[in-house]
């Protein structure tokens, strides 16, 4: 098992951190944040960086883009504005987003949803398959017609409906209009 | 008592800063700077300056060394720069290129 890395609550980070193993951020991280484990922003974390991770979980805030490999889990008390990408991602009652989220991001490991736009666009054109890099493009332009909320499930795939409906950006009226 | 460990496996580039005690166990490059105690554990490798109480170093550590309290070089560290602290000990089989600074 990899050392677990821990910034601890009453310590200030400005800096690039990357690298192999666990994080767990209870205190404040600027910056650039690269692990190949999990990253874990606790409730007490104050994040302004981009996060990648393998899985990342938020209890706290964090400012910036969210991105994983496998899933980022959203508990209740994360605060998230900036854009969430992985193939599986679960805001739990309680988290709050306000950015693009995307499920099934490119570089993940092959979905029906995913792929299905990625052969129109390629049979079109008569291009062999596409890199992973490829499906991107498509997710980008097809992003604005996307409904809001689409793709997000609760942990456990139960479909509750989300108790935080997940915004895009400049939507604040839209909600306070809804509610 | 809350801490902060850079693990082995992690690579920290700018600055921490601390209010409570810091293990090293991966890379720092930057600067370091702790209220409580500071250790520098085997294997880790910190090209920073570093300041605060108590430290212990088994590792490597290039850049200046601050301490309110004491220094601790064990067997197996490598320090090179200045070590300025109130009393410093330097176990036979650490290596140190530096200045000494101690209050006498």
């Amino acid at each position: 098992m990899a050392t677990a890395t821990i910034i601890g609550r009453d310590t200030r980070v400005h800096a690039r951190v990357s690298g192999a193993g666990d994080i767990e951020v209870q205190g404040h991280l600027e910056g650039e944040l690269t692990v190949g484990g999990e990253a874990r922003i606790e409730s007490t974390a104050t994040v302004a960086a981009d996060v990648r991770a393998r899985r990342i979980v938020v209890r706290g805030a964090v400012k910036g883009d969210l991105s994983a490999d496998e899933s980022i889990l959203l508990e209740d008390g994360a605060r998230v504005v900036g854009d969430v990408r992985a193939p599986r991602v679960a805001i739990a009652p309680g988290g709050l987003v306000r950015g693009y989220v995307e499920t099934q991001a490119a570089g993940a490991k092959p979905a029906s949803r995913a792929v299905t736009p990625a052969r129109r666009v390629d049979g079109v054109r008569a291009v062999p398959p596409a890199p992973k890099s490829k499906p991107a493009v498509v997710h980008v332009a097809a992003k604005h017609a996307a409904p809001k909320g689409r793709g997000i499930t609760l942990a456990g795939g139960k479909a509750p409906p989300p108790v935080v409906p997940v915004l895009k950006k400049g939507t604040k009226a839209a909600l306070t209009k809804r509610r | 008592m809350a801490s902060t460990v850079i693990g082995a496996n992690i690579t920290i580039e700018g600055e921490v800063i601390a209010d409570e005690d810091v293990v090293v166990q991966g890379t720092i490059r930057g600067k370091l700077s702790a209220k409580e105690g500071v250790t520098v554990e085997s294997g880790a490798v910190v090209e920073a300056d570093v300041s605060g109480g108590p430290m212990t170093v088994a590792g490597q550590v290039t850049g200046n060394v601050t301490s309110t309290d004491r220094v601790e070089l064990q067997s197996g560290a490598r320090v090179v720069g200045n070590v300025k602290a109130a009393r410093i000990t330097i176990a036979d089989g650490a290596h140190f290129k530096g200045n000494v600074d101690m209050d006498v």
